[in-house]
């Protein structure tokens, strides 16, 4: 919506210059609402990036990360708190202001002035699109690398030439039923157990399925988790590198006891583990 | 020299011959008359059933296959029956008849001369038909938000089992499912039934006995619904995964008919808001001058009617394994449990679009009202809605990441759910440039928008961890995944369906809405939301699954403060509940345009008259024209000095 404005005299107007962008942001910034938003959008970034902190705090009350994988979670979480929190910064410093800033009107009628009739700014929009595009893409490219990463830590889909020689896997079946857990040790001469004993630092590898309904296998300190379904075998991984006794859960509703089937993973020293196989039956692993 | 003048003659209208009276069969059919339909035949479907298929019948499972086949036919039947009964078939068999619907037909069908008691009947009339949706959503949202206090109460209760799990289990399913239903028809039953044909210039929709088959079909679907609490419940929660649906039994075949019956009802809707969307606008509404919240009705049904179907499929198939003994999603006998996920979630992710949809282009309609400022970037917005309608069709295995049934589709789906933030990122934009310099007219609708937009904030940004694979592994099933969804559908939901009602009660409902008391309770509601889910955060992060009912001591604490917020909740929806109610039954008349808007449903009178207009407007400019400088007006020109937004043309 052009204005019209009616000439002030006969002569033509003189041609102006359209102004440099600079000279326009430096226009923008003059203005005091444009200043008191981007304050507040400040103020508001700093609270967001906190926040991410109180958010990986939350996921890990027990300290460090307790493996490789829940370390290179808690770092995604915040590294997504920065990256949006510009965008969260400026839609709630303009929402505040909105409400605080801008005048406003009560009463039962209408106002009779209305605002600027702003109909669209092609700056915004090609600044706003630019920024959100670039914010999704750089998401998608972490993501995707992290999850690259992740997959062949966890998955074991490193080909077997470059695993390093000195470590070696340790394989678990586990089988869900309603409602137990068990756990199996087929490189231990199978010994079977309903609690998890593993050795810190050692790549641990899961073969899960399930008797009956589906359930999800979440070991919740180590940022495991898969679901476990009857009639197919699903696979995850996980190093463990922080001694200490964590929760697994059940993390998908399978029936009338699913809140207590949850049983426990001691992650000891490589000696008690041997200690602990061989006091359940099996021979002394390599 | 001589004038000669056109004369265009306009041919009378044939009239079909009239039989009997106007409304024929429909004169004798209403609300009671399909009750008793429905109960009639659906024990003498039982009775003969019995016969056929006793009770007992049990397949080498000791799955009660018998029980579960009489209890479908019967449910069936109640649906069938009702119909019948309350007339839905009245219109087929006069066609077979020959007798073709003449105009007085339609107008007794329509609700003429019939007082309130049309409102009992299955009338033709849109906007009956809307109130009918808008009294429905009110039960059924009453019923759900009951069921989720009892959960909270369970929840809260952190020192023994209130309730016996099953119970339990049962009314987690049972909540969501019913808010999910209510939260589908929550803007586009009432308001796009009323409101959005009255706002696109038009004299009903398309096909009013359509419009009135949509809603009598979820009316008939929602006694099975609620019967299953009584016949062992919904144990699976709101998606019911099979296999462990197959063992909550009776139960499920309740559920089933809802699905089945309630796509029907959403397709037949969805169909007749994009036709009167589409064919019916006011002469010189052309594609640019249409009021975003009809565009929002149309993105919401073009995917209702492209995915209700998966959902639809996915319940037959399971429906067959439980009466006809298939094997389509049992595991041991060849089926496949992935196979059930992959339907259920073609729909039911586009499902949360089109609950956000309409709420989100309710409330950008309404800000341009009270801002006084046109709508920024009317271009943008349709991009919006249009990016989240395509991009809503290939996101569907982020719910799946973590069922391991292909671990590489992981990377396509990622990528398309972050790319969805993008066209939502534009309705930000539209959202944030409508307000920007804006005078606000604090009235409660517009107050709910702010409330919309910070809730809508906090499910963006939980949303971005959870749409990223491997922080996914830590927080999906648990709490972290309530929380958020509750804030999108709940908060941007819910509470931007609440703006839309509070707009436009005053259309709708002939009265003004009590500001007083509705804004008190949305705003104790709004703190006890925030209160409930931000604590629900905290206890998914730090461990809890969601769906229990016992869990450790670490997260008492967080859900003591979750329970004490949704009771908030609950009191703050009663009062607005309250206001809804005085205010329907005051004295408070509306005058026809309380908020000054320039969108036609405006124009006409309140209460609306039977066919909305004396004369059909003819619109010439798009409804947006705020706030337009007029040159000699020396105020404005000092606005517009330094506006450097308003030189951009259009």
């Amino acid at each position: 919506m052009s204005i019209i404005t009616p000439p002030e005299t006969d002569q033509p107007e003189e041609p102006t210059a359209r102004p440099m962008p600079t000279h326009r942001m430096k226009e923008y910034l003059s203005r005091s609402y444009v200043r008191r938003i981007l304050i507040m959008a400040v103020i508001i970034m700093a609270i967001t990036v906190a926040l991410g902190w109180v958010v990986v705090g939350f996921m890990n009350m027990t300290g460090a990360p307790a493996s490789d994988i829940m370390g290179d979670l808690e770092q995604t979480v915040l590294i997504f708190t920065i990256a949006s929190a510009p965008l969260i910064a400026i839609t709630l410093s303009t929402i505040f202001y909105s409400l605080i800033g801008w005048k406003h009107s009560s009463g039962d009628e209408p106002p009779m002035q209305d605002s600027p009739a702003i109909r669209t700014n092609a700056f915004a929009v090609i600044v706003w699109i630019t920024a959100t595009s670039l914010l999704a893409g750089f998401l998608v490219v972490w993501g995707l690398i992290e999850l690259a990463t992740i997959t062949s830590n966890a998955y074991g889909s490193v080909s077997a030439n470059q695993q390093p020689n000195d470590v070696k896997q340790i394989d678990i079946n586990v089988t869900g039923q309603q409602w137990v857990w068990s756990f199996e040790y087929p490189d231990q001469q199978g010994i079977t157990s309903d609690y998890l004993v593993v050795p810190v630092n050692t790549p641990l590898y899961f073969n899960l399925t399930s008797e009956d309904v589906i359930h999800d296998f979440w070991i919740v300190e180590l940022g495991v988790k898969i679901d476990v379904n009857p009639g197919a075998i699903t696979n995850t991984g996980v190093t463990p590198t922080k001694l200490g006794t964590f929760n697994i859960r059940c993390a998908e509703l399978c029936g009338l006891h699913h809140a207590y089937m949850e049983t426990k993973i001691q992650v000891v020293t490589q000696a008690e583990f041997d200690a602990w196989v061989r006091d359940k039956g099996g021979m002394k692993t390599a | 020299m001589s004038v000669t003048t056109a004369v265009f003659e306009q041919p009378a209208v044939l009239q079909p011959k009239q039989h009997g009276k106007p409304g024929g069969f429909l004169r004798h059919t209403n609300i009671f008359t399909g009750l008793a339909g429905g109960i009639v035949f659906a024990a003498v479907v039982y009775m003969i059933g019995s016969k056929l298929v006793p009770w007992g019948n049990q397949n080498e499972d000791f799955s009660q296959i018998g029980a579960n086949a009489l209890i479908a036919a019967t449910m069936f039947a109640w649906v069938i029956g009702f119909m019948a009964g309350i007339g839905a078939f009245a219109g087929p068999i006069r066609w077979a008849l020959g007798h073709d619907l003449t105009h007085d037909d339609a107008e007794y069908m329509a609700g003429k001369g019939q007082g309130k008691f049309r409102y009992w009947k299955y009338t033709t009339d849109h906007k009956v038909v809307g109130t009918q949706y808008f009294v429905m959503v009110l039960v059924l949202l009453g019923v759900g938000g009951f069921l989720a206090m009892l959960i909270r109460t369970e929840l809260g209760w952190t020192w023994g089992e209130l309730f016996d799990p099953n119970f339990y289990n049962s009314i987690i399913g049972t909540h969501g499912i019913v808010m999910v239903v209510s939260l589908i028809i929550v803007v586009t039953g009432p308001l796009g039934n009323f409101i959005m044909p009255i706002m696109v210039g038009a004299r009903d929709m398309a096909f009013p006995r359509l419009n009135a088959l949509s809603f009598w079909l979820l009316f008939a679907a929602v006694p099975p619904l609620l019967a299953t609490l009584f016949m062992g419940g919904i144990r699976d929660g709101w998606s019911v995964y099979q296999p462990l649906a197959t063992q909550a039994g009776m139960g499920m075949i309740g559920y089933q008919v809802l699905i089945i019956v309630f796509a029907y009802s959403t397709g037949v809707a969805s169909v007749n808001l994009i036709t009167t969307a589409v064919t019916m606008r006011a002469r010189g509404m052309n594609w640019s001058r249409v009021p975003i919240f009809v565009i929002g009705i149309i993105a919401s049904s073009v995917m209702g009617l492209i995915w209700f179907p998966m959902y639809q499929y996915s319940q037959a198939l399971a429906m067959s394994d439980l009466i006809l003994n298939s094997s389509f999603f049992n595991p041991v006998a060849g089926g496949s449990v992935w196979l059930y996920e992959n339907l259920f979630w073609l729909l039911a992710h586009p499902e949360v679009y089109v609950i956000v949809v309409p709420a989100t282009a309710g409330i950008l309609e309404l800000m341009t009202v009270f801002l006084r400022k046109p709508l920024f970037s009317y271009k943008l917005a349709i991009a919006g809605f249009a990016g989240v309608v395509g991009i809503s069709a290939i996101v569907w295995v982020h719910h799946m990441y973590m069922t391991g049934f292909a671990p590489q589709v992981g990377y396509p789906f990622m990528l398309s759910t972050e790319l969805i933030s993008i066209p939502f990122g534009f309705l930000v934009l539209v959202a944030l440039g409508t307000m920007w310099r804006g005078k606000v007219w604090t009235r409660l609708p517009m107050m709910c928008v702010y409330a919309v937009i910070w809730d809508k904030v906090i499910g963006g940004i939980t949303g971005v961890y959870l749409s990223d694979v491997p922080v996914d592994q830590y927080m999906h099933g648990s709490m972290f995944v309530v929380a958020h969804f509750h804030f999108m559908l709940m908060g941007a939901g819910l509470f931007g369906a609440m703006a839309c009602i509070s707009y436009w009660f005053p259309k709708m409902c002939g009265r003004m809405l009590n500001e007083r008391i509705g804004s008190i309770g949305f705003w104790v509601a709004f703190f006890g939301f925030q209160l409930t889910f931000f604590s629900m955060f905290v206890a998914g992060l730090q461990g809890m699954p969601r769906r229990v009912l016992q869990f450790d001591n670490a997260f008492n604490v967080s859900n003591w403060i979750s329970t004490i917020g949704a009771y908030i909740i609950g009191i703050g929806m009663l009062i607005f509940l309250y206001a809804i109610i005085t205010s329907w039954r005051g004295k408070t008349w509306a005058p026809a345009n309380p908020w000054g808007a320039k969108t036609l449903e405006w124009q006409t009178s309140t209460p609306v008259p039977l066919e909305n207009f004396p004369v059909l407007p003819v619109v010439t400019s798009d409804p947006y024209g705020y706030g337009v400088p007029d040159p000699y007006d020396a105020i404005e020109r000092e606005l517009a000095k330094d506006d450097n937004e308003a030189k951009v043309p259009q």
